[in-house]
């Protein structure tokens, strides 16, 4: 990079020696000067740019591009550490057969579009009820807090309060909601609703702040209109702020959605995909394949599958959001 | 179709008293403009007819009813809005449909309201669309279609006109006019071109500071300013109000002299239109300052001792810079005020 600036400059500044030349012939010093402030050849003009985002693309090229090819190729082998055979497409095959893998595929779909429908529907309802609150206004960068925690600690938290610290449990009980204390494990749904309400107690947050953000930046002389127009607040709601945010709202759950569909952490931490797999998520049935039973070859398929399947559906849910909202 | 009343209303934001102790009485089917520099609380009053902001003190009432608490929505009362506030995820046909909706009008009305009123603003063909493709005038009369839509008791105009270029507003102004003489629906216009004002209002009420200076018709306020406010406010340009003394009927300033009541003394302000001066006479002795011909009329600026007087001359005077020049005052509209500003002298 620096090399190169240096070159461009060199044949810039011969570019520019010459000029100098040709202007002292003429005898129009001024013209001289005013030469001096264009030092950069068109060429050197044209690369600039690039070369200014060249270092932060590389590198992102390293660490996503590289590790996502390397998992593509691997996924057409059978890999047992050192030794590699191919494969074809016999780990996708297998892949479509494992019973296990479906199971994973239901589980963050039932756990992700669970948290996810929560997590908006309650940050749309409390950004809606204070977003004109001069406190919101003032302090919302404080609602990112549980955002601002490591995963792993906001896990352990949550594992301790459910399991391990029993601290839900007493607490049911001592508002008279549970007879004894209660093992969330045990359920397959019990279990379920912890990572869900780990999930929602952290993310939530990060709706919100993009939803009040949005209704904060609505024109307030519509919403006047509105009232004068005889709309009571639950009708601007759904008439005119909700249809305005829409393109808000697709941007920031789908953000959020791809986002729990590699949801790990929690999962890790607090249930292994105990009951009998039923909180078993893509990503946790990756890592157990991978590290666990060292199947190498055949995580890395479930991986590229479950990035073909994010892609699609993001992309069909963005598409047509958008198309919809247009017309 | 109803009167307003406001009074003894106060508007205080904090400290800042916004509307101090107004009384105004808007007749049944009037249009009446709310006039004043920004920051004289015109808006304010007219967001408080409206229920968008609550008197601090004081009573509201429209068509008789007490008003102070209800709400905006339950008032029947339409608003224009300056940035015309239309929805912009609705097309104009749904737009105009809103109120309808919200006050439960019977749905089998909806289309022949709706394409009246955009008839009566001449949108019918842009029904369909969205706000975003129309222009600002088009957006314009797309808001004020959407006010009369529903027939209300009360038309609130905040500043409707200011964000169309001047041809256009022109051509809105007699829209207005136009239609609310038609649907003699009682209007409140709040404005600050002194033009707009003129034009469509049945009765001016001009603000500064809060505090009404003078409610009267434009002929009215014209010819009869209450203070030096008022004077120096309305007209173009405005009045010249020259500061000097009056003793023994005269009035006298640096280069000015003119006959005034007997009964005045003391300091004393002179207010004269410039179309009620001419070039020649003995009122004015100056200098002329500048001379700017404009086709039909010449404005020319007289430079005296410590003021700049202006003067509307013949539309071929031409004189050159810093000459001497005498001016002559219609001594039958000159206009007198005291130390506090208010009119003296009017027999």
């Amino acid at each position: 990079m620096l090399v190169a600036a240096r070159l461009c400059r060199s044949k810039s500044m011969a570019h520019l020696s010459q000029k100098l030349e040709k202007g002292a012939a003429k005898a129009a010093p001024a013209a001289a000067v005013y030469s001096v402030r264009r030092p950069r050849s068109a060429a050197a003009k044209k690369m600039f740019p690039y070369l200014l985002v060249g270092p932060a693309v590389l590198y992102l090229l390293a660490i996503t591009l590289y590790p996502g090819l390397f998992a593509m190729y691997q996924s057409l082998f059978v890999v047992k550490f050192v030794n590699w055979s191919w494969a074809g497409l016999g780990n996708y095959t297998r892949i479509v057969q494992d019973r296990e893998f479906w199971a994973a595929l239901g589980n963050t779909a039932i756990i992700g579009g669970l948290s996810l429908s929560l997590q908006t529907i309650i940050a749309m309802t409390v950004a809606f009820f204070c977003y004109r609150d001069p406190f919101v206004r003032g302090w919302r960068i404080i609602f990112l807090m549980p955002m601002l925690f490591m995963p792993s600690a906001v896990a352990f938290i949550w594992k301790l309060a459910f399991n391990d610290g029993r601290v839900i449990s007493d607490l049911l009980m001592s508002l008279g909601l549970a007879s004894n204390n209660v093992d969330w494990l045990s359920s397959v749904w019990l279990a379920r609703l912890t990572l869900i309400v780990a999930d929602v107690w952290q993310w939530t947050p990060f709706l919100f702040i993009i939803f009040v953000g949005a209704l904060q930046g609505q024109d307030e002389e519509i919403e006047e209109a509105a009232r004068l127009d005889g709309a009571s607040w639950s009708s601007i709601f759904w008439n005119i702020s909700l249809p305005m945010m829409r393109p808000i709202i697709v941007v920031a759950v789908t953000l959020r959605g791809i986002d729990i569909t590699t949801m790990f952490t929690n999962v890790y931490i607090m249930t292994q995909g105990t009951p009998g797999g039923a909180t078993e998520t893509m990503s946790y049935f990756i890592y157990r394949q991978g590290f666990r039973m060292f199947n190498f070859g055949y995580a890395s398929a479930a991986s590229v599958l479950m990035l073909l399947i994010t892609i699609v559906v993001a992309q069909t849910i963005v598409k047509r959001a958008f198309k919809s909202g247009k017309s | 179709m109803a009167s307003i009343l406001l009074k003894n209303v106060v508007k205080s934001f904090g400290s800042f008293v916004g509307v101090q102790d107004m009384n105004l009485d808007v007749v049944d089917e009037e249009f009446l403009v709310l006039l004043g520099p920004s920051g004289c609380g015109k808006t304010t009053t007219m967001r408080m007819i409206a229920g968008l902001e609550h008197p601090t003190e004081g009573e509201i009432r429209i068509g008789g009813a007490l008003m102070n608490d209800i709400d905006a929505r339950d008032r029947d009362v339409a608003m224009v809005f300056q940035g015309y506030a239309l929805y912009p995820n609705m097309s104009i046909y749904e737009n105009i449909r809103f109120p309808l909706r919200m006050r439960q009008v019977p749905k089998a009305k909806h289309d022949d309201l709706i394409r009246r009123a955009a008839e009566m603003v001449e949108l019918g063909p842009f029904l369909d669309r969205k706000p975003g493709a129309l222009s600002g005038g088009q957006r314009q009369r797309a808001a004020l279609a959407r006010a009369i839509v529903r027939q209300p008791q009360v038309f609130l105009m905040d500043e409707p006109l200011s964000n169309l270029d001047a041809k256009l507003r022109a051509s809105m102004r007699v829209q207005i006019k136009h239609m609310q003489r038609e649907l003699k629906v009682t209007t409140v216009y709040v404005t600050h071109d002194q033009i707009e004002a003129m034009t469509l209002a049945d009765r001016i009420v001009i603000m500064n500071k809060g505090v009404i200076q003078q409610i009267g018709t434009p002929d009215d306020i014209y010819s009869n300013p209450a203070n030096t406010f008022v004077a120096g406010f309305i007209g173009s340009p405005p009045m010249n109000l020259i500061a000097g003394t009056a003793q023994n009927g005269t009035f006298s300033a640096a280069g000015v002299k003119v006959p005034c009541p007997a009964s005045l003394s003391g300091n004393i302000t002179l207010g004269i239109r410039p179309e009620d001066c001419q070039v020649g006479g003995d009122n004015l002795q100056g200098q002329v300052y500048g001379v700017e011909p404009t086709g039909d009329i010449t404005y020319l600026t007289v430079r005296t001792a410590n003021k700049n007087i202006e003067i509307k001359a013949g539309r071929e005077f031409r004189a050159p810079i810093d000459s001497a020049i005498a001016v002559g005052f219609d001594t039958t509209r000159l206009y007198f005020f005291g130390e506090d500003g208010n009119r003296v002298g009017v027999k």
